[in-house]
């Protein structure tokens, strides 16, 4: 019986509390999933076309997401505040394309074709990462420091 | 998830795409091949055939339903290209069901996806939502396992041990306009400790952190973003004087005029709290107690629609190493129709005050200097591009077999058949110090099928 009570008093207080939860959600529409126009092959400046507006959602200047050469480069602040904006543009797949995982090549010899794109590793990656992971192990991390790492342990066991 | 377990969630997610009113399908596939010949070991030919294939299918029953597939599959058809000897594989990278609702930028995930956060990077099998609340804030969490890779040899690798079984994690933001965003998260990796583990550790390789993040960007031609995140697992007893904080990584960028953006980056990682969770702790240790410094600027000058310039700069510094100095450059030309394309980059790496890396010649083991040129070009149909890499390393380098120079020269042809088909071929030639003269092909079939999104990839 004391069993069932305290049953019941969790499940009103978790009806409550969802309720509550529900009262505290934005009325806003969404923005839309995908970008309303095509956009041109490159980088795209967004500042451009949005020159003085605040991204609907994200509530910051659209030029916060020009792919400059420095955002092309250290994009992990921007993927880990405004996700959902990204992928309005990007479906899942080109984040996939160097965070993979777990992939069977480097990224740069899928898109050989594709000279153009910033890809990590190009060349003979395998001599200079002696080097790149002296000066700074923590930059390999982000990617091989919990996956992707069957071709480490090869070596670093 | 065993390989059973694979087939049937695959089996289970692909027949949900029959629901979608709107499914994509692409895919590539590839042939590559090439001959190795390393000096003490047999001749090999290798010649992989890998294929990727990805479906999204949006409006399953209802407009919000989406369903997200993406994977590969190789097999080798002479010698295995692994290093774990097998001649086939595969992997699903994601497959989840997204609810995107209408209101509140709110959705919600099942299935296997992939988070940021803190100073994880991870790919979950599990659950994660997320909503904009009232006045600014948004709040998003998530919570599975991650996803386990198969190692070389589990059986004999302790390391695989200390990967852990649940992971969880959420955040909470506060956008305010013409200002930016702030924001509080918090990940644990693990339900127990490493000393209740099979193989009990000296160290506790239990994620627990907190970071805080934050945007300022009062307007278009500034903005100022970063992270500080720190480590609050319980540590074994003996290890003092490691900090506590994983990482600070904030940079600023400002726009001057319509031509030039300066963008300047300022990073610590201590790697005692950074390295926590690692499942590769043999090579990511913590034990060390090592600790990066970093900082550096880029200026880029968009010298016309067609002509950019970028210069930087990097200052590095490890504790245990000493210090390195990058500086490059690099020039990126496009034509008005986008149908020729031109890259140049260099980069000098000066690592004169390194310490430990070869004590017999201090500066040599990492100062290098490398160059890379490319160019595309597109007429009608077709397409072909050019790219060479070289990597010149100062002389007697211990690690290079006597080489000096290494490089890589990468052409390719394309054919764009239809809208949604292309195929193409790369012709690769290149020297490295384990083999002095290496090529390799690649014959590749791009396609996609179905209803493309209209923001492109």
């Amino acid at each position: 019986m004391a069993r069932k009570t305290v049953l019941q008093i969790l499940g009103v207080a978790l009806g409550l509390g969802f309720l509550m939860a529900c009262s505290l959600v934005s009325p806003e529409t969404s923005f839309a999933p995908t970008h309303p126009q095509e956009l041109g092959a490159g980088r795209p400046l967004c500042s451009e076309c949005h020159s003085n507006d605040t991204a609907k959602g994200a509530l910051k200047p659209y030029a916060a997401f020009d792919h400059t050469p420095a955002f092309v480069k250290n994009h992990k602040s921007q993927a880990n505040q405004d996700a959902n904006s990204c992928a309005s543009c990007h479906a899942q797949s080109f984040c996939v394309d160097c965070h993979g995982g777990k992939v069977p090549m480097k990224p740069s010899i899928r898109f050989g074709d594709r000279p153009d794109r910033d890809m990590p590793h190009r060349g003979d990656y395998l001599t200079l990462h002696r080097m790149e992971g002296k000066m700074d192990p923590s930059s390999c991390y982000t990617c091989h420091g919990r996956a992707n790492n069957d071709k480490c342990r090869a070596c670093h066991r | 998830m065993t390989p059973r377990t694979h087939v049937a969630l695959l089996a289970t997610l692909m027949s949900a795409t029959a629901w979608g009113q709107e499914v994509s399908l692409y895919g590539t596939t590839m042939a590559q091949m090439w001959k190795q010949e390393i000096p003490g070991f047999d001749k090999s030919t290798f010649t992989p055939a890998t294929q990727y294939l990805g479906i999204d299918a949006t409006k399953l029953g209802r407009d919000n339903l989406s369903l997200h597939l993406f994977g590969w599959g190789r097999t080798d058809l002479s010698d295995p290209s692994t290093f774990d000897g097998s001649k086939s594989g595969g992997y699903l990278n994601y497959g989840y069901l997204r609810y995107r609702f209408d209101q509140a930028n709110a959705e919600i995930k099942a299935g296997r996806f992939t988070v940021q956060q803190s100073t994880g990077f991870e790919q979950v099998d599990g659950v994660s939502a997320r909503t904009d609340l009232r006045g600014g804030f948004t709040v998003s969490a998530f919570a599975g396992k991650p996803v386990l890779y198969k190692t070389v040899d589990p059986a004999a690798q302790k390391d695989y041990d200390f990967q852990r079984d649940f992971i969880v994690g959420t955040r909470i933001g506060l956008r305010l306009p013409r200002f930016g965003e702030i924001g509080l998260s918090y990940l644990q990796d693990g339900t127990k400790a490493a000393k209740d583990l099979t193989i009990p550790s000296p160290v506790d390789y239990t994620r627990k952190q907190v970071g805080a993040d934050i945007l300022i960007a009062p307007a278009p031609s500034f903005n100022f973003r970063g992270r500080t995140v720190f480590d609050l697992a319980s540590r074994p007893d003996g290890v003092s004087g490691a900090s506590r904080i994983a990482e600070h990584d904030y940079t600023a960028t400002v726009k001057l005029g319509g031509r030039f953006v300066l963008s300047g980056n300022v990073a610590e990682r201590n790697f005692f709290a950074y390295f926590a969770g690692t499942n590769l702790p043999s090579l990511f240790r913590q034990d060390e107690k090592d600790k990066f410094q970093g900082y550096g600027t880029s200026l880029t000058w968009n010298a016309s629609d067609s002509l950019q310039v970028v210069g930087d700069y990097r200052h590095m510094r490890r504790e245990t190493f000493g210090d390195v100095n990058r500086i490059g450059g690099e020039i990126r030309w496009t034509s008005r129709e986008k149908k020729y394309q031109a890259g140049f980059g260099a980069r000098s790496v000066s690592a004169t005050r390194t310490l430990l890396v070869d004590p017999a010649a201090p500066g040599r083991s990492l100062s290098h200097t490398e160059v890379r040129a490319w160019s595309m070009v597109s007429r009608g149909k077709f397409m072909a591009s050019l790219d060479g890499i070289l990597q010149r390393y100062e002389k007697d380098n211990p690690y290079l077999a006597g080489l000096q120079d290494v490089y890589e020269m990468v052409g390719s042809l394309g054919y764009q058949a239809t809208t949604n088909v292309k195929v193409s071929g790369d012709l690769s030639y290149g020297s490295t110090p384990v083999s002095k003269n290496e090529i390799r092909g690649l014959l590749r079939a791009e396609y996609r099928f179905g209803f493309a999104r209209k923001g492109g990839r």
